[in-house]
């Protein structure tokens, strides 16, 4: 029985809970435990009674299809995995532990051996890096899941950088120079990763994701539809901002500091609400 | 073979899937599991109508006023949905059915059942 009810939520998800929408999916659900009580009065297994009541039923997909979905995003939604999840709040524990060390030892309030340090770096290098490398191996709504090699290169990249800067920052609260070598060949070695890895990269992003931004991109602002609109916004920003500061001298002449500050945080409200006028004119 | 005359019954089943819906319910009101089964016992569980198809079937059927639908008040297990047929589904399943009639018999002299293969030889 469970296995019906995990079909039937499945199949509806992403779709609008509708009064009809909620309607049919408890027919479907009475139906199906008839046709389940029928199959386990034969003799039938409940397990396999369920899977075969479920095959019979054909494509429920097909069925809500015309039924309205909540948005495009809740329809193509990927779960994030209960095991990603924990692995990377473990592994930022892990980091946030090991850079607080750092930054007690850096602030005298410890005072750590220099291997300790270069431990602690490591870990904070290591576990980011693979956080970052575990997070694009991971589908998401919008995204493919990155190739092992890929990730694994990012992951890296992150880890040789990170070690890197927290090397530099080993070096300024005083360790032994020798190590400034390991320091820039880290830090080379993972920008040149980076950009290798960037300069190669190829969309990941779904179709149904570029779709949406094609039609987002489509609509425009009015900026760009209308040049005139922004070199105007631009005048008035100038003229805004000229005379906050000019009321700001002004005050802090006569009324000082204290109120002075207000004149400037008005300019800038003024400036945001031109803005919102301009780009999203009322409608007429 | 028989899986292609399979295939061919299925399609015809399905294309009539809506007449065949309003003939069962045309003998009292129903719901959705004892639809498919009247259906599939006739066929001598040969052929079926896959349930998915009978509900976009119910929904259509709804919306044109042919049947109208209410929940039964079971006591235990989940509440049932029930059809009935509306007198606006019997004057569109009698229609149905004659037009079935008279294509079948167009049907069944064009593919000639009977075997002879040519035109019936006069005497």
């Amino acid at each position: 029985m469970a296995a019906i009810h995990r079909l039937l939520d499945e199949a509806f998800a992403g779709i609008e809970p509708t009064p009809e929408a909620l309607d049919l999916k408890d027919e479907i659900r009475a139906n199906l435990e008839a046709r389940v009580a029928e199959l386990e009065a034969a003799g039938t297994e409940p397990d396999a009674a369920a899977r075969r009541a479920i095959d019979e039923l054909g494509d429920v997909r097909e069925l809500v299809a015309d039924l309205p979905a909540t948005s495009p995003w809740n329809a193509h939604r990927v779960r994030p995995r209960p095991a990603f999840v924990v692995r990377t709040v473990l592994l930022s524990i892990v980091a946030a532990a090991a850079l607080a060390l750092l930054l007690l030892d850096g602030v005298g309030l410890l005072a750590l051996p220099a291997g300790a340090l270069a431990v602690a770096v490591a870990v904070v290098a290591l576990a980011l890096g693979v956080v970052v490398a575990d997070a694009l191996r991971q589908e998401t709504s919008t995204d493919y899941p990155m190739s092992p090699r890929r990730a694994s290169g990012y992951g890296l990249a992150t880890a040789a950088v990170l070690g890197a800067l927290g090397t530099g920052w080993l070096l300024l609260n005083g360790v032994e120079l020798p190590w400034l070598a390991l320091a820039g060949v880290l830090f080379l070695g993972g920008v040149a990763l980076f950009a290798g890895l960037g300069a190669s990269q190829t969309n990941r992003h779904k179709a149904w994701a570029l779709q949406q931004s094609d039609h987002y991109a489509e609509q425009g602002d009015r900026f760009t539809r209308d040049p005139a609109a922004a070199a105007r916004f631009g005048i008035y920003t100038l003229v805004i901002m000229v005379l906050a500061v000019v009321a700001f001298i002004v005050l802090t002449v006569t009324l000082g500091w204290a109120w002075s500050w207000l004149a400037l945080v008005g300019g800038f409200l003024l400036m945001m609400i031109v803005l919102a006028r301009m780009l999203f004119p009322p409608a007429r | 073979m028989v899986q292609d005359s399979d295939a061919f019954a299925a399609d015809l089943l399905r294309g009539h899937t809506d007449t065949i819906v309003l003939g069962v319910l045309r003998r009292g009101e129903s719901y959705g599991f004892e639809i498919y089964k009247t259906i599939r016992d006739a066929t001598g569980g040969a052929h079926e109508i896959k349930e998915a198809t009978l509900y976009a079937a119910y929904r259509r059927l709804e919306k044109d006023g042919l049947v109208e639908s209410f929940w039964g008040d079971e006591t235990q297990g989940g509440r049932r949905k029930y059809y009935r047929i509306t007198d606006a589904g019997r004057a569109v399943y009698q229609r149905n059915v004659a037009a079935w009639t008279a294509t079948r018999d167009i049907i069944d002299s064009l593919l000639d059942p009977r075997g002879s293969g040519r035109a019936p030889e006069r005497h």
